[in-house]
């Protein structure tokens, strides 16, 4: 434990010398990341030796003020979410080396390296901290520190809408999630999160649900992911690679937390969470196929993947209530590994559509094309990652969803609503993959692949060296953890320990399937280079002739002709259309010679239309209303503060 | 050993029986049709040829043919032609052999963008999406099979006690599979009514005009992989169409492939007699199994006692 405050010290430290040589541009940027790197990299050492170790819980704490106490306990689970965190900050600080190259807002910068230590800190804090006031003290924190960071460019509007939206949401989470510790704490008067099990039956499913809002708007669950599309665009590339590479799992941590210390017996709250998860994820693809701007793709995309996550969460909870041990330990197994593999391939995802912004200047598909000439190794890596993040083999992707797979399979009973459950749920899994690779062909494919749409895009040069290294070295950890997948499922196994429903399930048989797996993955690659070796015999001493694209006849073809990101996705879209509005503008053809005339099209989101509607606006009508009372006296607010306090006095009933 | 020779019979004998299609094709429209070994000599033509690359393409666009091709050999691996126990074979296989043919899709796709050809663009556009409307139903079928057999390897299935059979207690689930199964056939391989592998308009297309760049090697290494595809699935037909396992390997293996070839001739008179539906049609056509056997999975729920 000690460690794990040393390394949060480093990190902070380091965090403090981005503030301290912020004139120096350079040395403030090499100092801040080297000192946070390695405070990570201790973090990450005890967590993975204390994970592998087969050390028990540990806890801690501090008197805080005289009468708080900060109090941290380290189990499995708060381990395994450590793990993440301590890898990917490193590797976003280090790619970050290249990419905040403005030495014009150094100070910003110096200010963003600071906010980052603080976040990585928070994050650690949030998964250890063991009562009330530590957890929300650390989730705080996180969300400020986190709000400051996307607000980098913040002289853009768009920025500052972006994250104003995610501070409303944050906060709005925050207040909810304080509504319910509430509850809780009306109900066991005490701060520790060990006497939450103690409550009445009746009142855990509405504390479970509360949290689970709270912690669903950190996360992304459908309808409250409207933040992140905003955003990840707003935000610099490495701060969203390790907002939606990390900090997003915190709200999964959260709900998976609350839901084990509740020990609720009903199954309504497992029933819940896979459904959730089934609605995220198919509408996150649909909605990431939709989008054209790589970055808002990608944070549709980490919608789609928290949904596969609550999915894996949903089984592994019905399988507790229903108690199926099998179902219930692949279940968790499976979206524990899918939070570590999502971190590592969202991350690179995310850094691969910075370096193209930093090089195409532009994160729009319908502008890009032809990347994979110019910047080869980004292409490459992010060829690798998307691969990865379809669910297909041999990549990491497909290896947390083949345990979430195997739950559901296990799932399948006689039990009605377990049966159309699983049964959905597995359904759902496949259209998910499905999509995905639509979505990922999509952006390689356009982005990528073809001809450069613009000229920008046709003078991309590759990233700088601290970019290209980190990407790479992502990318081998995709393909890494699906051809070796045994190391990476046992950390997951190591992390689900200390849940008590599931402890002493024999995984010896499952083992065996995993190193099947692997040699499915060895077989296929084995295939792959014998037939690539055949075809390289084939293409011996043969004329080998190279010409434009055959257009069917058509003598003049133009870049502008290519297949875009709208067309692509159209029909697809088309066929989900309920649920995904697309706004079309048309002026039409008006007079016998037509004019100039404009179509436009925008796909919305739903959840957003619906806030605005049902929400927002009604809310503005009512509040309107009551402008009298900000008038911009001042001595009267003084008078609202102390009229505050009376009330609240007369409230707090002395014992 | 018997495992190797069924395999690599399976494989030399997939460029054979599409040619069979062919012939009932022709029988259909009075002509004579091409030899039987047509697809041997194209093969042949085609690994002499050299190629002509577009320069707007990647390595992308090379490595396409070469992971069609092998994630269907994989199906073949692991899949007990002929009852035979395949190469390889675990509980789970279903799963990554399914996704490794989305990994062969992924590829395909990649390589048709990689042109900047509008057609291309057109043709993975449809690919993308029909796949993700069959992708579900084949996921249904496995549901219903793991609720059968508790297995969820190929071999598990058509193997032990509680095999997949129609003469077994689970027939008329199983009809309403193989219905859905030949319905995800006709999609998967781009044959009629969903595909027209035989037309010349590249509007009207998907998988055709997906490959219209790829010439002389590349070009054969994706219709060898075709062809496997082909045969794995009218192989998994022919083992939930024929219930009986006989004692003699050889005849067992004739009788197998009879049943293969009675596929094949099904799909060419399919072909024959009906013509390819407008695009906006297609979606509702591949739907359809999906319903098929999410009601055979209600059926095995067993309600009414």
């Amino acid at each position: 434990m000690d460690t794990m405050f040393v390394s949060l010290a480093v990190i902070l430290t380091g965090g403090a010398l981005a503030l301290l040589f912020a004139r120096q541009f350079t040395l403030m940027k090499v100092a801040t990341i080297a000192t946070t790197s390695a405070g990570c990299l201790l973090g990450l050492v005890y967590s993975l030796s204390n994970l592998l170790g087969n050390t028990g819980t540990i806890e801690q704490s501090w008197h805080w003020l005289h009468i708080f106490t900060l109090a941290f306990k380290v189990d499995s689970i708060a381990l395994f979410f450590l793990v993440p965190i301590f890898t990917v900050a490193p590797l976003a600080l280090v790619y970050s080396y290249h990419y905040m190259n403005d030495k014009l807002k150094a100070t910003r910068t110096a200010v963003n390296y600071f906010f980052f230590a603080v976040l990585v800190a928070s994050m650690a804090m949030v998964v250890t901290a063991s009562n009330i006031i530590t957890f929300l003290l650390a989730w705080e924190i996180m969300s400020l520190s986190s709000f400051f960071l996307v607000v980098f460019d913040y002289q853009v509007k768009e920025n500052r809408q972006a994250g104003y939206l995610y501070f409303i949401f944050a906060q709005g989470g925050a207040m909810i999630l304080f509504a319910a510790f509430a509850i809780l704490y009306r109900y066991t008067g005490s701060f520790d999160f060990d006497t939450f099990a103690t409550i009445p039956e009746s009142i855990k499913l509405l504390v479970f649900i509360l949290a689970f809002l709270g912690f669903g708007s950190k996360a992304g669950i459908f309808p409250l992911h409207i933040w992140l599309p905003k955003a990840h665009p707003a935000a610099p590339s490495h701060i969203s690679a390790i907002m939606s590479g990390v900090m997003i799992k915190m709200g999964i941590y959260g709900i998976f937390r609350i839901y084990l210390l509740l020990q609720a017996s009903t199954p309504l709250i497992g029933e819940i969470v896979l459904m959730t998860g089934m609605v995220t994820g198919v509408l996150g693809v649909v909605y990431a196929l939709a989008k054209q701007d790589i970055k808002q793709l990608l944070a549709y995309s980490s919608v789609e993947n928290i949904g596969i996550i609550l999915i894996g969460l949903g089984i592994g909870m019905i399988g507790v209530s229903e108690q199926n041990q099998t179902m219930a330990f692949f279940g968790f197994a499976g979206a524990f590994l899918h939070v570590f593999n999502h971190s590592i391939f969202k991350s690179l995802l995310f850094m691969g559509a910075g370096a193209v912004l930093h090089k195409a200047k532009s994160k729009n598909i319908d502008q890009l094309g032809g990347l994979m000439k110019r910047m080869p190794v980004t292409g490459r890596t992010f060829l690798a990652g998307s691969i990865a993040i379809s669910g297909l083999p041999p990549f990491s992707g497909f290896i947390g969803e083949f345990l979430i797979y195997y739950g559901a399979f296990h799932g399948i009973s006689n039990h009605r609503v377990p049966f159309i459950l699983a049964i959905l749920a597995i359904v759902s899994l496949a259209v998910i993959g499905g999509l995905a690779a639509a979505c990922f062909t999509k952006v390689v494919g356009l982005a990528f692949l073809g001809e450069p749409r613009t000229d920008n895009a046709a003078q991309a040069t590759e990233a700088g060296s601290s970019m290209t290294m980190i990407m790479i070295l992502l990318a081998t950890a995709c393909l890494v953890i699906g051809v070796v997948p045994e190391p990476f499922i046992r950390l997951a196994f190591a992390g689900i320990k200390d849940i008590p429903h599931i402890s002493g399930y024999d995984t010896q048989s499952f083992l065996l399937i995993v190193r099947h797996i692997a040699q499915t993955g060895a077989i296929f690659i084995g295939l792959l280079l014998l037939i690539s070796l055949f075809r390289k015999m084939l293409y011996i001493k043969k004329k080998i002739d190279s010409g434009p694209t055959w257009g069917c006849g058509f003598t003049q073809p133009t870049v502008r002709m290519q297949y875009t990101g709208t067309s692509y996705a159209a029909e697809m879209i088309d066929f989900y259309r309920p649920f995904v509005p697309v706004k079309k503008i048309y002026t039409g053809i008006t007079r016998i010679f037509p004019g100039k005339t404009t179509w436009n099209t925008t796909v919305e989101d739903v959840a957003e239309i619906n806030f605005q509607q049902r929400l927002i606006q009604p809310l503005l009508k009512i509040l309107g209303k009551l402008r009298w009372i900000q008038h911009g006296k001042i001595q009267l607010y003084i008078a609202y503060i102390v009229l505050a306090m009376i009330i609240l006095l007369l409230f707090i009933a002395v014992p | 050993m018997e495992s190797i020779f069924s395999f690599c019979f399976a494989i030399l004998i997939a460029p054979l029986l599409p040619a069979v299609i062919q012939k009932v094709k022709a029988y259909f429209g009075g002509r004579q049709g091409p030899p039987l070994l047509i697809n041997y000599y194209t093969m042949a033509k085609l690994f002499k040829k050299g190629s002509v690359y577009s320069t707007s393409t990647t390595f992308v666009f090379r490595l396409g043919p070469v992971v069609g091709c092998a994630t269907s050999v994989m199906m073949l691996l692991f899949f007990p032609l002929a009852g035979i126990a395949p190469l390889f074979s675990f509980h789970g296989d279903v799963l990554i052999l399914f996704y490794l043919m989305g990994l062969g899709r992924f590829f395909t796709i990649l390589a048709a963008l990689d042109t900047a050809s509008p057609f291309e663009g057109m043709g993975a556009a449809r690919e993308a999406f029909f796949s993700t409307l069959a992708e579900a139903t084949v996921f249904g079928i496995l549901i219903l099979f793991f609720r059968i057999t508790g297995s969820l390897s190929f071999a598990d299935f058509f193997a032990g006690t509680q095999s997949l059979a129609i003469t077994g207690a689970y027939g008329a689930q199983l009809i309403l599979v193989i219905v859905a199964l030949y319905i995800v056939m006709l999609t998967e391989n781009s044959r009629v009514p969903v595909d027209d592998p035989a037309t010349h308009l590249e509007l009207t297309m998907i998988h055709e005009v997906m490959i219209l760049d790829h010439s002389g090697p590349d070009l054969a290494l994706i219709e060898l992989g075709a062809w496997f595809k082909l045969l794995f699935y009218s192989a998994f037909l022919s083992m939930l169409l024929n219930p009986f396992q006989l004692e003699n390997v050889w005849l067992n293996g004739l009788l197998f492939y009879a049943v293969v070839t009675f596929i094949y001739m099904t799909i060419g008179t399919v072909e024959s007699i009906t013509a390819r539906y407008k695009m906006n049609m297609v979606p509702k056509f591949i739907l359809t199994p999906f319903v098929l056997v999410f009601f055979a999975t209600i059926l095995t729920m067993e309600l009414i006692k």
